[in-house]
């Protein structure tokens, strides 16, 4: 009962403050990557300003220490405000975080933490080109030379690294015995001799991600969050460390971004037509199931409950709202739409419905494809058998 | 049977001239190509100098520019050289016949316009004309009035729209108070109206015809990318799970170029059944792509891959030539009309 009184003077408090202190103007500001940057680098220091940027950090950081329940109700009101999302903080405040937090050094956590509330920026090197749902077979290679590891390879889809200014980065430092056993984790800096970022030209005319080529890179022993070889198991325990908050924000987002498809109806004057109606009934309650399936696996895990395979039923069903959501508004926005127009960065429901739908793979396929999902569904949840690892022709 | 062995013949010259390993060919180039194949007298009427052939042979080439995505602008130029051919008012219809077969390009609309008009001045939008650039006149296909209107008369301007799509040019044309030329009139009344229709008719099957071949190259191309593209040391094209995806889309492709062909064998097939067609060819089309980019992975997402050429087109086919919304709506109301 008090709890629930804590959570309501949270809400008010913090609806209050975004009353006062939302961008208003962002979508206009974000019409190019600089200004995106911009904007979101504004914004996350207001944020930690006012104590709402690290809900999910401990608490002897400021706004740290919130439980799951408060982190809830902070997203929940940034996303009714309609802010900009951390896009450009959310690599540093989530996996770097959880990786210090979890498994770095305490010279690690007292150098690093500080500098992302200051503002920099971190990317994620997990990707190569020959390594993306198989991440495992990942051949970038780190030679230990003395205190340093001299690091050569590549990296690939590293969202926003051409901003960044660290790396978490995944090494081979051994090819024998199980793929797994051989993977090192090392933070980079990015401004390391031999970085090369190469963005890339994306099918929307953004460039979200970036190409990273490592040259003799050295990076200090130092610089390595856990034993050689451990990277594994250090990058899976970080991977999921945003908890299902993301996805929870992003379905209030895309339920609230509903009144986009209305307005579509009204301007061709289809309010009438009762097949235009049935689709946008059909979508609204798409929507509805996404946001109840984020939100009840977000108060699960409040509860301390939470079933292999969970998260990727949240996935799968926001990644295909938010391409149904983009279908229907191509669809009744009719020929207009396949004229080029201006994008918006950092948001996947602005009404531009073909650079949504493009943007809407981003949820198909990073951070475990829909397709691996399904195998963590069918595997893990239903219990089916395992496909045989190796196999011969 | 003599008519399947002729399209056949068109489809491998089509694939000689336009391989489908060079996408996105160069369009100028392509247009001269295209007038010397002699493509453009495929369907012109015999008695007015072309070979007549039906409806097949107009579909076999467009499914090949679709496969390769074609960028010459023949599926509002075989159209509109069919339709100046069957024109029954034209003046000087010889000489015209004679140009539009050899090069000259008279484009028309791909979509509704609002031209409307008080006696003989006009005024309106002609929306996504295809190639206006490189047209001399656009074809108005009004009811109750089919006319010429060069694109460079007073009254007249023509502006670029820029497409998602790579592969096409669109074009708005713009009438204000334009005064029809009485010689380019092609045909009124009941005449004007069977012309117009033919003219939609054949453009509409070509845009099936283009959906189905661009569907069959992408699938083949994603396809050819699970076979290599390797993860957990083996092909990706080995998962059961990836086959069955394409097997589906194999399946929805082969079963609606049955429907394509067997169609434009039709020659008196209704609007609707064009429409209906239509509709689904292109919406085969975009499901296709759809699953083509999510099965290349991130890849399929950068400019560099093919994928996004094929999805850009395949949803500019959806909303040419009236969107599927329009043409089921039409389907539905004739079927229920003929099962009264
Ligand atoms: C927007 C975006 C942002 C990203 N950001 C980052 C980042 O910051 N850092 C980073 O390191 N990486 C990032 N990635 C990379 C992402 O993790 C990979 O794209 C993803 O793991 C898929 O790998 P891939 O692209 O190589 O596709 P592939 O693994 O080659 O997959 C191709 C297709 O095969 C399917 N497939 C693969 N394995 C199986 C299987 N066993 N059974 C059935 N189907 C299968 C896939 O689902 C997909 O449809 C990002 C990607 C995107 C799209």
């Amino acid at each position: 009962m008090s709890e629930q009184t804590d959570l309501d003077q949270l809400r008010s408090q913090v609806r209050a403050w975004l009353d006062a202190n939302k961008p208003r103007d962002w979508r206009a500001l974000s019409r190019t990557q600089d200004d995106f940057v911009k904007t979101q680098r504004d914004w996350f220091q207001k944020l930690v300003k006012a104590g709402y940027a690290i809900p999910h950090w401990p608490a002897k950081w400021p706004g740290g220490g919130r439980s799951l329940a408060e982190q809830k109700v902070i997203y929940e009101e940034i996303a009714r405000a309609d802010c900009p999302r951390l896009l450009l903080s959310f690599v540093s405040t989530y996996h770097a975080f959880a990786t210090l937090h979890e498994c770095g050094t305490p010279e690690q956590q007292d150098h690093y933490l500080p500098r992302i509330l200051e503002g920099e920026t971190w990317c994620q090197g997990f990707s190569e080109p020959n390594a993306g749902s198989d991440l495992a077979s990942l051949k970038c290679k780190a030679e230990r030379k003395g205190d340093v590891y001299v690091v050569n390879g590549q990296k690939i889809w590293s969202t926003m690294a051409q901003f960044a200014d660290r790396c978490l980065l995944l090494v081979r430092t051994s090819s024998d015995g199980p793929k797994q056993a051989g993977i090192t984790y090392l933070l980079m800096d990015m401004k390391s001799p031999g970085v090369t970022v190469r963005p890339i030209h994306q099918i929307q005319g953004d460039e979200e991600f970036a190409e990273i080529f490592l040259d003799n890179v050295e990076i200090p022993v130092s610089e390595r969050v856990g034993e050689e070889g451990a990277g594994w198991a250090v990058a899976n325990a970080t991977l999921a460390s945003e908890r299902g908050l993301t996805l929870m924000e992003l379905s209030y987002r895309m339920r609230g971004a509903a009144w986009r498809i209305a307005e579509l109806i009204r301007k061709n004057g289809r309010e009438e037509d009762a097949g235009v109606l049935r689709d946008f009934g059909k979508l609204v309650t798409q929507l509805d199931v996404a946001t109840a399936i984020a939100d009840q696996f977000l108060e699960n895990r409040i509860k301390g409950i939470e079933g292999a395979g969970d998260a990727s039923i949240v996935k799968n069903t926001y990644a295909r709202a938010l391409r149904d959501y983009s279908l229907l508004g191509l669809r009744l926005g009719g020929l207009d739409e396949q004229y080029v127009k201006p994008i918006t960065f950092g948001d996947l429901n602005t009404g531009n419905w073909m650079a949504d739908f493009m943007n809407s793979y981003a949820w198909t396929i990073a951070g475990g494809s829909d397709e691996v999902q399904r195998k963590i569904i069918a595997e893990k949840m239903l219990g089916m058998p395992k496909e045989p690892k190796g196999w011969v022709l | 049977m003599g008519a399947v062995i002729e399209r056949q013949e068109l489809h491998d010259a089509a694939q000689k001239a336009f391989p489908a390993d060079a996408l996105k060919p160069n369009r100028d180039e392509s247009w001269k190509l295209v007038t010397e194949m002699g493509w453009l007298m495929l369907s012109l009427a015999e008695d007015a100098g072309g070979l007549g052939l039906g409806r097949d042979s107009a579909a076999a080439i467009h499914y090949e520019m679709g496969k390769a995505l074609g960028t010459a602008p023949l599926i509002p130029a075989m159209a509109t050289v069919q339709a100046i051919g069957a024109a029954t008012d034209l003046a000087d219809q010889a000489g015209w016949i004679e140009r539009v077969t050899t090069g000259e390009f008279v484009t028309t609309n791909l979509s509704a316009g609002d031209v409307t008009g008080d006696g003989d001045a006009l005024s309106g939008t002609l929306p996504a004309v295809p190639d206006a650039d490189m047209a001399s006149h656009v074809m108005l296909a009004n009811p109750g009035r089919a006319a010429l209107v060069p694109l460079d008369a007073p009254g007249v301007t023509v502006t670029e729209r820029p497409l998602w799509d790579e592969s096409r040019r669109l074009f708005d044309v713009t009438l204000d108070g334009y005064v029809l030329d009485p010689a380019l009139v092609m045909a009124t009344g009941a005449a004007a109206e069977a012309l117009t229709r033919r003219l939609k008719g054949e453009m509409i099957f070509a845009l099936a015809a283009d959906s189905l071949g661009g569907a069959n190259t992408i699938l083949d191309l994603t396809v050819e990318y699970l076979k290599t593209r390797k993860q957990f040391d083996r092909p990706l094209g080995m998962f059961q799970a990836l086959q069955h995806r394409c097997a589906d889309l194999k399946v929805l492709i082969g079963a609606a170029e049955a429907l394509l062909w067997s169609r434009a064998m039709q020659p008196d097939a209704t609007m609707a059944e064009i429409g209906g067609l239509k509709a689904h060819a292109t919406e085969v089309y975009r499901w296709v792509c759809e699953e083509a980019i999510q099965l290349h992975g991130g890849v399929g997402l950068t400019e560099e891959m093919y994928c996004h050429l094929f999805m850009k087109r395949a949803n500019l086919n959806v909303q040419l030539g009236g969107n599927a919304d329009l043409w089921r709506e039409l389907v539905g109301r004739e079927a229920l009309a003929a099962a009264e």
